[in-house]
């Protein structure tokens, strides 16, 4: 079954191929999404390269040919969300949002992750799934979303580009209520970014090294004291169950310390702290720097801007910086 | 000095203007355990019990057995669901009339002066004769929460019809949840502790490590020469063999409190300057005050010490940092002054509760910053000066400690004590004012005058 | 509180035994209760033939307490009680009949009985032979007593300067030597002059209504239990004691529903203020109890000065000082009662500090009465033997029961015994008592 071709930011036409529906949201979220998760790892896993550690210069072509992303968009149509009240109730507990029927922009980037990640597990998709490093995201809410609400979700992948350290990809999530026209604009939009290290892609520009400024700590509004469990936690909750989450001993076989607490988990917590000020209409946006080892203290602070908050979470102890955003009211 | 006075009333030969069409309430006196450090001699002494000896310590002082008082109301921050009635079970526990009414209340660390704020007001109004405010405290014997995992499978299997849903529900409890969970002094809503809240604070008002630890030396220098003048003969009662606070220190030095390794503020950029010994520590205790109108106490042939003249409670939001955690009173004073027609220098006595050395010098500095006062106290210039000398002169928290809703009681006994000394040497009314900062940025104060 | 050899000398196989080995049998005491009887069994009045007047005063006295007045010793009757009036008595001669006429009935003394012997003391100008009658009932009624058992006591009433015997006083006193407010009182004679109280109901339950007391040291023990009998006899008690005493004087003034004044006794304005919360809070002040009291035992030899000088501050400068203050405020009929002690009569090893203080209790009494007769008042002392207390708990075992069994009651005595002693000398009805010294010690063998 197809759709209507979409089309990329950039322009590329993409062809829609719709799913009968969200992997692993049929019936209880929470179970289907581990599993999907499981399946996502299966897949990916033997291809990976360990975090950090690169590939070499002779690896770094796919296939022997230039990178290309796939040509598709999936989409799923009539998601429904009555059933999910004690799911969404868990993850507001978990992020510390106010337990209420309105569906979190963080929360529906957990609703869309699947299919991100289906597009992700393709075969013709030119990156390991597990080995990229999320490196920001930036989500536009444009309107509340409610329990009820029927919803219609399309993912695909674009704007592979060079980074210094390897390639980047925009993952591209939208979410419209069911039954919306082909011109109304998405009620949620998510772009994630990953980097894949040691890929390149050929004839690109040199990538200068961004020279960081000096960073000096501000002065903290919110510290949260995260336990061993918290990746856990929001695994279960998000269905993402990356091993570099879970344990300390599963994070070490990819070259983590200890377990690394989930970026999305920092940025949704941090747009929780902003609080009811952000409205039911927000861009919610975070780059994340050095990764949260659990269990850990972060330093938050949420400061006020003209036009919205912006916040910053470290390591005071480290004075290392493990992310930063922005939530602007719309 | 003090700059401001947005009514015309004259206050320094009067008295300060109150309300038209309310009554006065008096403060007849009070009495507290010694406050004792957490885990050390109350270890095993619960709110109840130690609410109790205050209250029966006040029967006792003022002969009050048997009697009917109009209400007596009083909270504990730390707070066990048994305790839901813990006021009213310590006045079951007493020698007062079992026919007198009593409630609970909770304002953090205001929670003594909310409650002595809510017995005048009733005695104001008329709707009550007497009344006893306080609270009590325990970190000893603080309630130990079990998981929210735990608690959460518990209450769903106790709601469960069957046994099989019983059993799903106690199925989900995992090893992690077994973890009890112990009562914290962090902020819900931002995650840092109190103490950490106030580092922030001094670190953006620039506070001096020697300047903190001077007013720590100060209030154990003074609350140890209070204790040995006898000064609290009429205002403690002993409490399990404790018969001083025994967080008092008199012969701790500057170069004591240099020594001490700072606590709070450690992943500033700025060098931290909080210490054990510039911060309140953990205590446990418990304070009452009587109120009674002016003609319950001179039918009960019983002494006045001062009148309670107002009261202004603020809320900061702090937050997001736009204020700081313990600024509240900061906001609350002027608002009380300008109401009650007086002025910094129609203040005697300034009982500015010592959550942090750090809280009294922020709460100067404010006053003292135009800018400050200007854009976030309306004022139009700076508040005004405090005579350091006429502050906490009989000691306060960093000395006697801080058991959080029992603090209250202390200093508004401790005030109307102080004005009465006062008066009675100089034949002027002498006025107190009181300062209580708390948790969720909030702030209560009030102003006490002798009769 | 009754010792643990007392109950098991006067219950089931060891009472048995315990006669059996003729051990001493200490007597379980009668204390006082609301609304029991004065006496135990009838009460025989007997007298010389010069004092039958004075019998017959005594005599209706009695009938007027619901008392079954006898005047005839007879063999069918377990006497409650023996009155022996003597009080007219001039020559030696003269005592022989009543006297064998008390001891005729002895056997027949119920346990927990009374001997009152009712005599005039000698004076300035008295015939030799007067003289010696007088002072004779003193050796007699001191061995008396010690012939008594099963809990009886011999006390005496010794009239001085004239007094009647039916003078309020002389009656209150008699009453309170026949009660059961005088358990562990034993072998004492006690001077009653002819100050007349006023308006002195002896028969009610309530002999302090209306009154205010302040008791010092009132937090516990003796103190505590003073305040509380003063307190059931109608008084409004002020309990005074040490700051760090307040936990167990906030007790005592709830128990008693007095008022806490933590007040250290040594302080310069202790007198003022204890005097200012009397009046402010209560009113008056009508009765003055110098209770506080250390102990710092030392052998002088080895005694450091703070030793001394605490117990001397504590137990008789403070007790002047407050007594300065209270006599230039000039108050109307103050009732003070001070504790002395054996000690201070009889002397105790390693005690010189404090026996010096409680003699000096016993000479500052004295001195004081006169001061405060003027006005209406009184000044006594009461002077304990061993009293059951926490202090007395922790003597070792071995001397505790020696000084247990060395009275002729062979018991210790309670601190309530005291305290009775205590609420009848600062009663209105004994204010013909002045400037005495009342033992309260089972008659212990020490002293006079």
């Amino acid at each position: 079954m197809t759709a209507e071709p979409l089309r990329t930011s950039d322009g590329t036409a993409l062809r829609v191929e719709t799913q009968p529906s969200l992997p692993g949201l049929g019936g209880l979220y929470a179970r289907g999404a581990a599993a999907s998760g499981r399946i996502a790892a299966g897949r990916a896993l033997p291809a990976l390269p360990v975090i950090g550690a690169g590939r070499s210069a002779s690896d770094t072509e796919h296939d022997g040919g230039p990178l290309t992303l796939p040509d598709v968009a999936y989409r799923v149509a009539g998601v429904t969300t009555t059933g999910l009240a004690r799911h969404l109730h868990e993850y507001q507990r978990l992020l510390h949002e106010p337990v209420a029927d309105v569906l979190p922009a963080g929360y529906l980037h957990v609703l869309a992750f699947p299919l991100a990640t289906a597009v992700m597990v393709r075969g013709d998709f030119p990156l390991p799934l597990l080995g990229m490093v999320h490196l920001r995201n930036a989500v536009e809410l444009r309107g509340p979303v409610r329990m009820g609400d029927v919803l219609e979700v399309r993912a695909w992948a674009e704007n592979l580009r060079p980074h210094r350290r390897g390639v980047q990809v925009d993952l591209v999530a939208e979410i419209r209520r069911d039954g919306a026209g082909p011109e109304e604009r998405a009620v949620w939009r998510g772009v994630s970014t990953y980097l894949a290290k040691g890929f390149s892609l050929p004839d690109a520009p040199a990538v200068d090294d961004e020279s960081r400024p000096e960073w000096h700590l501000p002065l903290p509004t919110g510290r949260w004291a995260l336990g061993p469990g918290t990746g856990r936690a929001y695994g279960a909750v998000s269905g993402d169950r990356n091993p570099i989450h879970l344990s300390a001993l599963s994070a070490k076989a990819f070259g983590f310390p200890r377990a690394i607490a989930h970026g999305m988990y920092t940025a949704a917590r941090a747009l929780a702290d902003v609080g009811h000020q952000r409205g039911d209409a927000y861009r919610w946006t975070v780059e994340f720097g050095k990764p949260v080892l659990l269990p850990g203290t972060v330093d938050l602070a949420v400061t006020q801007e003209e036009d919205g908050f912006a916040y910053v979470g470290w390591n005071g102890r480290r004075r290392q910086k493990h992310f930063s955003g922005t939530v602007t009211p719309l | 000095m003090a700059t401001r006075q947005k009514t015309s009333a004259p206050a320094a030969g009067g008295t300060a203007a109150q309300p038209q069409g309310v009554r006065d309430a008096v403060i007849v006196g009070g009495n507290r355990i010694p406050f004792s450090r957490a885990g050390k001699r109350y270890a095993d002494a619960s709110n109840q019990e130690m609410f109790t000896a205050a209250l029966e310590g006040l029967v006792a002082r003022f002969g009050l057995q048997g009697e009917r008082l109009g209400e007596v109301v009083g909270g504990a921050v730390l707070k066990h669901s048994r305790d839901f009635n813990l006021i009213r079970e310590s006045v079951l526990g007493s020698s007062l009339s079992p026919a007198t009414p009593a409630f609970d209340l909770q304002q953090a660390c205001a929670t003594g002066l909310e409650a002595t704020i809510n017995i005048a007001n009733k005695i104001r109004l008329g709707q009550i004769e007497s009344g006893v405010a306080g609270g009590s405290d325990t970190v000893s014997d603080a309630p130990i929460a079990v998981s929210e995992g735990l608690r959460r499978a518990l209450l769903e299997a106790q709601h469960a019809k069957t046994w099989q849903a019983r059993a799903k529900a106690l199925a989900a409890i995992r090893p992690g949840d077994l973890k009890p969970l112990v009562p914290a002094t962090d902020e819900p809503r931002t995650g840092l502790s109190m103490g950490e809240h106030q580092a922030v604070t001094t670190a953006r008002w620039g506070i001096a490590r020697e300047a903190q630890d001077e007013v720590a030396l100060a209030s154990h220098q003074h609350l140890a020469a209070a204790w040995e003048s006898g000064f609290f003969d009429d205002l403690v009662t002993p409490f399990r063999g404790v018969t001083r606070d025994d967080n008092l220190r008199a012969d701790t030095s500057l170069e004591k409190l240099a020594s001490l390794k700072p606590v709070f503020g450690r992943s500033l950029e700025t060098t931290p300057t909080m210490t054990a010994g510039n911060s309140t520590p953990l205590t446990d205790g418990a304070s009452t005050v009587l109120l009674g109108s002016r003609e319950w106490a001179e039918s009960h042939d019983l002494p006045v010490l001062a009148r309670f003249v107002d009261a202004e409670t603020a809320a900061v939001d702090f937050v997001h940092g736009h204020e700081g955690l313990l600024m509240a009173p900061v906001h609350a004073v002027p608002r009380l002054l300008a109401r009650t027609g007086l002025t910094l220098d129609d203040i005697d006595f300034f009982e500015i509760h010592e959550a942090f050395a750090s809280t009294v010098l922020t709460t100067l500095a404010a006053w003292e910053d135009p800018d400050y006062c200007r854009d976030e106290l309306g004022l139009d210039g700076a508040f005004g000066t405090v005579d350091r000398a006429k502050i906490n002169v009989n000691g306060s928290s960093l000395a006697a400690g801080h058991p959080f809703a029992a603090t209250g009681g202390r200093i508004v006994a401790t005030a109307a004590k102080l004005v009465a000394q006062r008066a009675a040497e100089t034949g002027r009314p002498a006025r107190a004012l009181i300062s209580v900062c708390a948790a969720g940025g909030l702030g209560a104060t009030a102003v006490v005058e002798s009769v | 509180m009754t010792d643990r050899y007392t109950q098991a000398v006067n219950s089931g196989f060891t009472k048995t035994l315990a006669k059996k080995l003729g051990l001493p049998r200490p007597a379980i005491l009668r204390r006082y209760r609301a609304g029991d009887p004065l006496a135990v069994g009838p009460v025989l009045v007997v007298s010389d033939g010069a004092s039958q007047k004075d019998a017959d005063v005594l005599a209706q006295a009695l009938l007027a307490w619901d008392v079954d007045v006898r005047r005839q010793p007879t063999d069918d009757v377990r006497w409650g009680a023996v009155l022996l009036v003597v009080t007219e008595a001039e020559t030696p001669t003269d005592l022989a009949e009543p006297v064998l006429a008390v001891g005729s009935v002895l056997r027949r003394l119920a346990p927990n009985g009374r001997v009152v012997t009712v005599s005039r003391a000698p004076a300035e100008g008295d015939s030799p032979a007067l003289s010696a009658t007088r002072n004779g009932v003193d050796g007699f009624l001191r061995s008396l007593a010690k012939e008594l058992r099963a809990g009886a006591t011999g006390n005496g009433v010794v009239l001085t300067d004239g007094a009647a015997v039916g003078a309020g006083s002389t009656l209150a006193t008699v009453r309170f030597f026949l009660s059961a407010k005088s358990a562990y009182v034993d072998g004492q004679l006690l001077r009653v002059g002819p100050a007349e109280p006023t308006g002195a109901d002896l028969t009610t339950d309530r002999p302090l209504a209306g009154k205010v007391a302040v008791v010092t040291g009132a937090a516990r023990g003796i103190g505590a239990s003073i305040a509380q009998t003063l307190a059931r006899d109608g008084a409004t008690v002020v309990c005074v004691d040490v700051p760090a005493a307040g936990e167990g004087l906030s007790r005592t003034a709830n128990d008693v529903g007095g008022t806490a004044l933590q007040l250290d006794v040594t302080a310069d304005d202790a007198g003022t203020r204890i005097l200012a919360h009397a009046r402010e809070r209560h009113g008056a002040l009508d009765i003055v109890v110098h209770n506080a009291g250390i102990l710092r035992d030392k052998l002088l030899a080895n005694m450091k000065p703070a030793q001394w000088e605490a117990v001397v501050a504590v137990n008789l400068a403070a007790q002047l000082r407050i007594n300065e203050t209270l006599l230039a405020a000039g108050l109307d009929g103050l009732h003070i009662v001070s504790l002395a002690s054996t000690s201070g009569i009889a002397g105790n090893k390693g005690q010189s500090n404090y026996a010096f203080s409680k003699a000096g209790v016993i000479g500052h009494t004295r001195a004081t009465a006169s001061l405060l007769a003027a006005q209406g008042g009184t000044a006594n002392a009461v002077a304990p033997g061993f009293i059951e207390t926490d202090m007395t708990s922790s003597i070792p075992f071995a001397i505790r029961e020696v000084a247990r069994r060395l009275p002729t009651l062979a018991q210790g005595g309670r601190p309530v015994d005291v305290a009775e002693a205590i609420a009848f000398l600062a009663s209105p009805a004994a204010a013909g008592v002045n400037g005495q010294v009342l033992r309260v010690c089972g008659q212990h063998m020490v002293g006079q």
